[in-house]
């Protein structure tokens, strides 16, 4: 029984005030030839209980960007609204919608001034480039960022993530002899993917369900539209005529 | 109007009963005793033009240094009390530096003329009980060239930090003369050649000296090579087509 | 090595693990059983409820796993805590009550069952991380405990255990009531344990239910499936011959032998 003897805290304990939480949920975002999927789960929670069904983790920025963020929602709901008052200042001084490239490089250093008391924040942003491509830029919560094709993010990336290398990037996958893999998928494709990737981390991750929302954002004229039209749920959100398009759909997930 | 002074053209911040700011008035008499700068706009980019009045024999004409670059694709010119410029364009380096870090972009002809012309108009600020951090208004006037998104661009700035966009723009004391010539002169379809000339002759029409490679300097910004001061062999070459 | 053992779990390694822990090596995350359990008593009897999710951390292990366990005929007992610790210790006393019914000649009953459980769990002080909910109907009627991992018991009219007990208890605090028909107690527990799968990211999927009555005891597995997967949006098939092979080795299992027939042998 002396083995049972538990070690004794003969060293001072030290306690401090913890000012994060994690609040579950997760977002993705895949970038296609001329359009961009940003999408997120909806429920909020805090251990094992649900603060709300209801807590938009995806915000249109404009009509070109539209950015995903997940971790402590509070950090989170802040920093968007100190990016949207950025691009209000920007939008004033330079007469013009901020290009998403020109977002992103500023999400950077906005994250970067916080280095040392970090947003408790993942971000992804999606939307279409000046050149009128998909785009999607991933960060961490102090500011490393890469502009991918795809990326998952928050409590089911590790369930999601494998999933998209797999269907998106054909990872571990050999073609059929004398073919190969497209290098952009459809809008329909993608966002086949985007809803089995929320269903399915809804079946295996407690913290993820109750609602998803899938923000489209369309380049100038895309023939992606066509896909669009038969799909349950959608509505535009489009505020500018500048000829990008932004849809958001929204669907209900397992509330279990 | 020196006959007329009176107790409101001492302070930089008090309007005269007639709603004139006396000090700011003379910042732009300044300029008229500067030399005379050109700039001109063509579709395919600006020419900037100065004369360096080389007073003595003895003085180094390349020392003089009247043309700055601001950033690859913005270039300055200016004409008055140039030691005041390179305050102004310091702060137009650090602000353009400042937006690319930011933004990942280069930042607007215009912005960087708005940046410059704020600070244009500080010398009205100051803290209670504190020194101001301007004593006067700058007195000097600028070209400021650049390339963006809506092309080639071409702004003046005065003391006032008014700006206004320009096709041609002369300013300086030849600067009357060098207008009327220039809106005799300019087209809109201008090749980048035929501007280079034209910002000569029209210095050369306003200068006491005889024009050559040692007394003037020409820039320029295009789109593919940026801003550039163009070298005496280049420069030679353009005096040659005149 | 001595080859005496002295009965029950085996401490010699805790120190060690310890040791381990403060240098920042993780213990094994265990099977948690997240869990909504609720028992309620009735007209007749009792009623028994779970739901049927098995968590490890926040991945979900088992998405239909049964926590009603089978104690006797007439005793069951719902677990909540680690899942191999519930499962285990039902089983035990399970196996004892058996052997206790052979012994006495009597039919079993719930407080018999009941003790053997807190004395077990009291003995390990808390180590094992059983949290149940134990009903049944025995010759001195219908019953229902709950018992705590470090071993204490209560005996109430309702009860509910597990991290959604608080969405569970809500429901009977409100609409509980004495001398419910067989039912009026059934549709009740199903509502207990819905609350948990809905309100507590520790329950989900399935209800299990058990109607313990004199006359029997009805098991009633998924009695309500409010959560079933919907169809998904794309199939994943796989043409065959997707994933990749570094070397190719082909072999021949079918033995092929040959009989050679030599001289007699000699018998002589």
């Amino acid at each position: 029984m002396a083995d049972m003897v538990s070690i004794p805290h003969s060293q001072p304990q030290q306690h401090q005030f913890n000012p994060y939480t994690e609040n579950g949920g997760t977002i993705l975002a895949i970038a296609g030839a001329d359009f961009s999927v940003i999408a997120g789960d909806t429920r909020q929670s805090e251990g094992y209980s649900i603060q709300t069904r209801y807590a938009p983790k995806v915000f249109r920025l404009t009509d070109k960007a539209v950015l995903a963020v997940n971790g402590f929602a509070a950090d989170g709901n802040m920093f968007v609204k100190k990016v949207r008052q950025r691009l209000e200042w920007y939008r004033h001084a330079h007469a013009k919608d901020m290009p998403i490239r020109a977002i992103a490089r500023l999400i950077q250093t906005m994250l970067y001034s916080r280095r040392f008391f970090p947003y408790y924040v993942y971000n992804i942003l999606g939307g279409i480039e000046e050149d009128g491509t998909g785009a999607v830029y991933s960060f961490d919560p102090v500011g490393s960022y890469e502009r991918e094709a795809c990326r998952a993010a928050g409590a089911a990336q590790s369930l999601v993530q494998p999933f998209l290398d797999n269907q998106i990037y054909f990872k571990n996958q050999t073609p059929a002899p004398g073919t190969s893999f497209p290098g952009h998928l459809s809008l329909s494709t993608v966002l086949s993917l985007v809803i089995d990737s929320f269903t399915s981390a809804t079946e295996r991750h407690i913290e993820v369900g109750d609602g998803l929302e899938m923000y489209i954002v369309l380049a100038k004229n895309s023939p992606s539209i066509q896909s669009l039209r038969d799909i349950r749920g959608m509505s535009e959100l489009t505020a500018t005529e500048d000829g990008e398009r932004v849809f958001v759909v929204r669907r209900d997930l397992k509330k279990d | 109007m020196f006959l007329t002074r009176s107790e409101y053209d001492r302070g930089v911040n008090t309007f005269s009963p007639e709603g004139r700011l006396f000090q700011v008035e003379y910042a732009i008499e300044a300029i008229k005793l500067g030399s005379t700068t050109v700039g001109i706009k063509t579709p395919d980019g600006v020419i900037l033009g100065v004369e360096k009045r080389v007073q003595s024999p003895l003085l180094e004409a390349s020392s003089i240094e009247k043309i700055m670059e601001i950033d690859n694709h913005l270039g300055c010119a200016m004409s008055g009390l140039t030691a005041d410029a390179r305050t102004m364009i310091d702060h137009a380096r650090v602000t353009a530096q400042n937006h690319a870090f930011t933004y990942d972009e280069r930042i607007k002809v215009e912005s960087v003329t708005q940046a410059v012309c704020d600070l244009a108009l500080r010398f009205g600020e100051s803290v209670h009980d504190e020194e101001a951090m301007m004593s006067r208004p700058f007195g000097v006037a600028l070209l400021i060239a650049g390339i963006d998104e809506h092309g080639p661009q071409l702004f003046h700035t005065d003391p006032s930090g008014t700006f206004v966009r320009y096709e041609a723009k002369a300013i300086g004391s030849g600067s009357e003369a060098a207008q009327s010539e220039l809106q005799d002169k300019w087209h809109k379809q201008m090749t980048l050649k035929e501007a280079q000339v034209l910002t000569l002759r029209v210095l050369k029409q306003v200068m006491e000296e005889k024009l050559d490679q040692h007394n003037v300097q020409l820039a320029q910004v295009t789109k593919d090579k940026g801003f550039e001061i163009l070298d005496e062999a280049r420069l030679q070459a353009v005096i040659e087509e005149m | 090595m001595s080859v005496y053992r002295s009965p029950g779990f085996d401490f010699s390694n805790s120190t060690r693990n310890n040791f381990l822990l403060n240098k920042g090596v993780p213990l094994p995350k265990a099977t948690s059983t997240g869990t909504t359990i609720v028992g309620c008593v009735f007209k007749d009897g009792i009623v028994l409820g779970a739901d049927t999710r098995a968590t490890e951390g926040p991945i979900v292990a088992d998405k239909n796993c049964e926590k009603i366990h089978f104690i006797t005929e007439g005793i069951r007992c719902c677990g909540a805590g680690t899942a191999a610790d519930t499962e285990f210790t039902t089983a035990l006393i399970s196996s004892n009550m058996e052997l206790h019914a052979l012994q006495s000649g009597r039919k079993p009953r719930v407080v018999t069952a009941m003790t053997m459980l807190k004395q077990t769990l009291f003995r390990y002080q808390g180590h094992i991380g059983a949290a149940l909910v134990l009903g049944g109907v025995d010759p001195t009627g219908p019953q229902l405990f709950t018992i705590h991992p470090h071993g204490s018991t209560d005996k109430l009219p309702y009860v509910t255990m597990g991290s959604g007990s608080l969405a569970a208890m809500a429901v009977f605090e409100s609409k509980w009531s004495a001398n419910m028909e067989r039912q009026e107690a059934l549709d009740l527990v199903i509502l207990a344990i819905s609350a948990g799968i809905f309100n507590d990211l520790g329950s989900g999927s399935n209800v299990d239910a058990c109607i313990i009555t004199a006359d029997g005891t009805e098991m009633l597995r998924n009695v309500d499936m409010p959560n079933q997967r919907v169809q998904k949006e794309r199939d994943y098939k796989f043409r065959r011959g997707t994933t990749a092979w570094t070397k190719e080795d082909v072999r021949k299992f079918v033995v092929e032998e040959t009989v050679t027939s030599t001289d007699e042998m000699d018998t002589s």
